[in-house]
């Protein structure tokens, strides 16, 4: 277990020619955290991580590694190290040699690198496999020896930039559970760069949102997801049911909100209350609940099953109010048969502490959607650029 | 991320200059200097004594002596080289024209159906590269020697066999043209067809085109660039050629441009002219040459 | 609601006879046969000879068009006229051989540099040394060849004609091969491997010597080794720069003898000398071309020959 590891970003900025990518971000990371950079293609992760390693020297602004400007400092001199998207496994050198690269420039005794070499892969789980070369493995075993090559140097950060991203779905599951444990196990500072925002959620202590090489949110994953700050967010982690909605006039108060969806009156407890004119409201979908059509009751709107999707244990429910908003909803598939199917008139209950009234950003819903998705629909591989 | 990549590497900007200071050199003091060389020899004179060539270094007092006597030869009476520059076009015309046709139909076999056995194609396609030129056109002049297979075939089915194919015939030359260059169309068009997309021709018959209107219409068109590459990777160095000539025929009546050159500079006295000479086809040959390394330098730079 | 677009036809609720129905026209997946006969056809129009003539070399008679048996004396019998005994034949083979040693030594280290540093130094001038390079790939030779005659002759006369001049246009002319491959393999290679040895510690130099140089190898490789056949082949350039008849590599001297001088199959032995050299050092470079890049993953031979031929 190593100390330190406290990272500091000071006003960071990264222009290219006249883009820029990275906006005045300000963070700071604590020695030990497990830290989640999230957002889509193109809104600046990448280029704020390739900062901290050093392979791009910002534009202004400070990078403090516990206490020290690093900002100037080359790649190969900081205390940080990082685990590639494509790996970057040396081709012509076997796994051992490959985990055992950076002890060179350690001065590490040469009958210590092969114990050590031999501790970094059983922390990955490949022991054994010093003689193999890279091209022989799997994608996922690679990605482990690219770990284990960089935690070897016992660096005070570890930074990842997307690792899993060149995974399946199942292994990536598996994967993310073993990194969140291996974190704690090692007990080193992890900055992981991702776009999926399960990973993030799953993994991290903290995470901060981006968007266009600025911070939307930061805060640990219960916080980012249940008390998003604006429509983005809302939108970026999970299903967000946004819908516009003006505030009734004389509606806004401190406590409660009264808002008009389409021609009729819901009341919301959550997210800024006191806003007036037009809004976007969020609800996640587990909170909405599915009533008869003829049950009366508060914040209810008349709707419409859509469609239903088997997703094996849950089934999604896409509904369209009768204001005109389509929303989504999850029942869970415990054996009852569901009291609904395609066309079936529903009463839609949207309990008022589930509601949650944001600022409206003057885009459309399906605006901030494409937003959230970033440059993703035109990436063939898969792989997010910045 | 290819895009940013600039920034890291102006750091040690002096590292990347340095590695390619020797290879610059080379190239200014071996590739650049030589050529204004023929120049200053072009625009100089004549030691009458020796008959040994005086290059003159300042442009300013280069003369015209030597530009004007190619020029009279070239197009006034009894023009020698004039004739030989036509004679080089037409030949370096047939013998591409030639080339393309019989490689197009073998790279297109050896990229679309090779199968397993392509790399055994792709092993004999490139073996003439590793035989010299030398030997493959010795081969030929064996062979069509007076006394040699091709005129024995010959007289074996009835027909005359006692031609003198090396007395100076165009169609030797030409031969011999086609034979030393086809391995290069061959191996550039197999290089560009290999890369056409096969889903794009399935496209195309899944789309309802026979397969002559495919090829005609999508694979063709998709070639183009393969034809004019392998054109220009034929055409340009062949308009230099002096060597199959010399070695097929050796009379005057087939030379081409590259032996007007040859002559010039080894006859005492004119090898100012054959400066001359060597710079107009230089000139004329620059055009395309240029378009050839620009696009190239072009699409190298779209990788990167 | 059910709906009929994209759902294929009802099967026959019984069973009913099958109808055969032919297409007129050939089978769409008939092999090519018109194609592929012609291919061979070309294949032994382009080998053929050259056999013949590597087979005469071993000519007991003096001819290179009539077979008068087996023998080895164009090489190593006959006390006159074969390779091994004649001066200035087996002073060719030599000369050939060192030339391209030379060379080969000389370039392609040059070329390499060049390449890392083109593919870095980005600015108008590297564009413009790039330029040039492209341009001493595309001209035809003869003039290339004239030119540094006159360099040599008219202005740095210090570079005496004969194997200097020889080894010093030989490398201007193919320093194209290693700059041209190698910045392929570059561009190919891209930054992540450099960065990833800068990350565990490696300064620059160090990431370019313990990573970049060792994954360059198989181009590296292979570009030297068409040096040296581009050499041992090379007659342009190397008969406007050479001197005496005793510096003259094979190709020259094959050259300056085919109409008449030496006898027939002396020339048909140092021809196939040449061809053995040649194929030698392909055989040299596929394998170790395919050694070197064990590490990483290869298409099949193809690519590599491919890989080698340049392309």
């Amino acid at each position: 277990m190593s100390t330190g590891g406290h990272v500091k970003l000071e006003s960071l900025c990264k222009s290219f020619d006249d883009v820029t990518a990275v906006d005045h971000i300000s963070v700071e990371i604590e020695a030990g955290e497990f830290f989640s950079l999230l957002g889509p293609s193109g809104c600046g992760k990448t280029t704020t991580l390739r900062m901290v390693a050093g392979f791009e020297p910002p534009t202004s602004g400070q990078i403090l590694l516990d206490g020290v400007d690093v900002g100037s400092w080359p790649p190969h001199r900081r205390q940080v190290n990082t685990v590639f998207q494509s790996y970057a496994l040396f081709p012509f050198l076997t796994v051992g040699e490959n985990v055992a690269f950076g002890m060179k420039y350690k001065s590490v005794p040469k009958s210590e690198v092969n114990t050590r070499v031999g501790e970094a892969l059983e922390l990955v789980q490949l022991s054994g496999y010093e003689k193999r070369r890279p091209n022989q493995l799997s994608g996922g075993q690679q990605q482990r020896v690219a770990l284990a090559r960089a935690l070897v140097l016992r660096p005070s950060v570890l930074l990842l930039d997307e690792p899993l991203g060149a995974l399946d779905a199942k292994l990536r599951r598996t994967l993310q559970v073993e990194l969140g444990a291996l974190q704690e196990q090692v007990g080193i500072t992890f900055l992981y760069v991702t776009h999926d925002q399960e990973e993030a959620l799953t993994m991290s202590d903290r995470l901060a949102v981006m968007n266009h090489g600025r911070i939307a949110q930061l805060g640990p994953p219960e916080e980012v997801y249940n008390e998003p700050a604006d429509a983005y967010v809302a939108d970026f982690l999970g299903v967000s049911n946004l819908m516009d909605a003006q505030v009734e006039p004389g509606g806004s108060g401190k406590e409660c909100c009264r808002l008009r969806l389409g021609e009729f009156i819901v009341e919301a407890e959550a997210g800024q209350l006191d806003a007036t004119g037009s809004v976007k409201v969020a609800i996640r979908p587990e909170r909405i609940h599915l009533h008869a059509y003829e049950d009366g009751g508060s914040n209810r709107v008349p709707g419409m099953v859509e469609r239903l999707v088997f997703l094996g244990s849950t089934t999604q429910v896409f509904l369209r109010l009768a204001s005109g908003s389509a929303l989504q909803t999850l029942v869970r598939n415990d054996g009852a048969e569901l009291p609904y199917s395609q066309g079936t008139p529903v009463s839609v209950g949207l309990p008022a502490d589930a509601l949650r009234v944001l600022p409206d950003p003057g885009i459309s819903v399906a605006e901030i959607r494409d937003e959230t998705l970033g440059e993703e629909l035109l990436d063939v591989t898969g792989t997010a650029s910045t | 991320m290819a895009v940013h990549q600039g920034t890291h590497d102006r750091r040690y900007r002096g590292l990347w200059m340095g590695l390619t200071l020797p290879g610059a050199i080379a190239l200014l003091v071996l590739f650049v200097a030589p050529f204004y060389v023929m120049l200053s020899v072009a625009g100089g004179g004549i030691n009458e004594f020796f008959q040994t060539v005086v290059p003159v270094w300042n442009p300013l007092h280069w003369s015209s002596w030597n530009l004007s006597a190619v020029w009279h030869d070239i197009f006034g009476h009894g023009s020698f080289i004039g004739g030989a520059a036509v004679r080089t076009l037409i030949y370096t015309a047939i013998a591409t024209a030639i080339s393309l046709a019989i490689a197009y139909p073998v790279a297109y076999f050896v990229s679309r159906y090779g199968g397993r056995r392509k790399t055994l194609f792709l092993v004999l396609l490139i073996a003439p590269f590793w035989v010299s030129y030398m030997m493959r056109m010795l081969a030929w002049i064996d062979l069509l020697q007076q006394g040699g297979f091709v005129n024995s075939a010959l007289s074996f089915f009835g027909l005359p066999g006692n031609t003198d194919w090396l007395g100076g015939k165009s169609v030797t030359v030409i031969l011999g043209l086609v034979y030393g260059y086809i391995p290069y169309v061959i191996l550039v068009l197999y290089a560009f067809l290999d890369r056409i997309d096969q889903s794009l021709i399935e496209a195309a018959r899944d789309l309802g085109l026979s397969r002559w209107r495919t090829f005609w219409h999508v694979t063709l068109r998709l070639s183009k660039p393969a034809i004019i590459a392998g054109t220009f990777i034929t055409a340009l160095p062949m308009l230099g050629d002096y060597f199959t000539n010399q070695l097929m025929s050796g009379a005057p009546g087939t030379t081409m441009i590259g032996n007007a050159i040859e002559g010039l500079l080894e006859a005492p006295g004119e090898t100012g002219q054959g400066a001359v000479l060597a710079l107009m086809v230089l000139v004329v040959l620059l055009i395309p040459m240029l378009y050839y390394v620009i696009s190239t330098a072009r699409s190298s730079r779209d990788y990167a | 609601m059910a709906s009929t677009i994209g759902q294929p036809a009802a099967a026959p609720s019984r069973a009913e006879p099958v109808v055969q129905r032919r297409l007129p026209g050939r089978n769409p997946w008939r092999r090519p046969w018109g194609m592929e006969g012609f291919t061979w056809l070309y294949i032994i129009w382009s080998i053929v000879p050259i056999a013949i003539a590597v087979l005469f070399s071993f000519n007991k008679g003096a001819s290179q068009a009539t077979w008068q048996g087996f023998s080895t004396k164009w090489y190593i019998g006959n006390q006159v006229t074969s390779v091994l005994h004649n001066p200035s034949l087996h002073h060719a083979v030599i000369q050939t051989l060192i030339l391209a040693a030379l060379t080969t030594v000389i370039c392609v280290p040059i070329g390499v540099a060049f390449a890392i540093g083109i593919d870095r130094w980005r600015s108008r001038t590297s564009s413009g040394l790039n330029f040039v390079m492209i341009f001493s790939f595309v001209i035809p030779e003869l003039l290339l060849a004239v030119a540094l005659f006159l360099l040599v002759t008219q202005a740095l006369t210090f570079i005496k004609l004969g194997t200097p001049a020889e080894t010093a246009a030989l490398v201007v002319w193919n320093l194209s091969w290693p700059a041209i491959i190698v910045r392929a393999r570059l561009v190919s290679i891209g930054r992540s491997y450099e960065e990833a040895a800068a990350d565990l510690g490696a300064s620059r130099l160090g990431a370019i010597r313990r990573v970049l140089i060792p994954m360059l190898m198989p181009a590296i490789f292979a570009s030297a080794v068409l040096v040296f056949a581009s050499t041992v082949d090379d007659f342009v350039i190397v008969e406007q720069v050479s001197s005496t008849a005793n510096t003259q590599p094979m190709s020259v001297l094959i050259y300056s003898n085919v109409h008449g001088g030496l006898s027939g199959p002396s020339l048909n032995a140092l021809a196939t000398i040449m061809l053995v050299v040649s194929l030698l050092a392909a055989l040299i470079g596929f394998v170790g071309y395919r050694w070197m890049s064990r590490g990483e993953r290869t298409k099949g031979g193809a690519d590599a020959l491919t890989g080698i031929a340049g392309i």
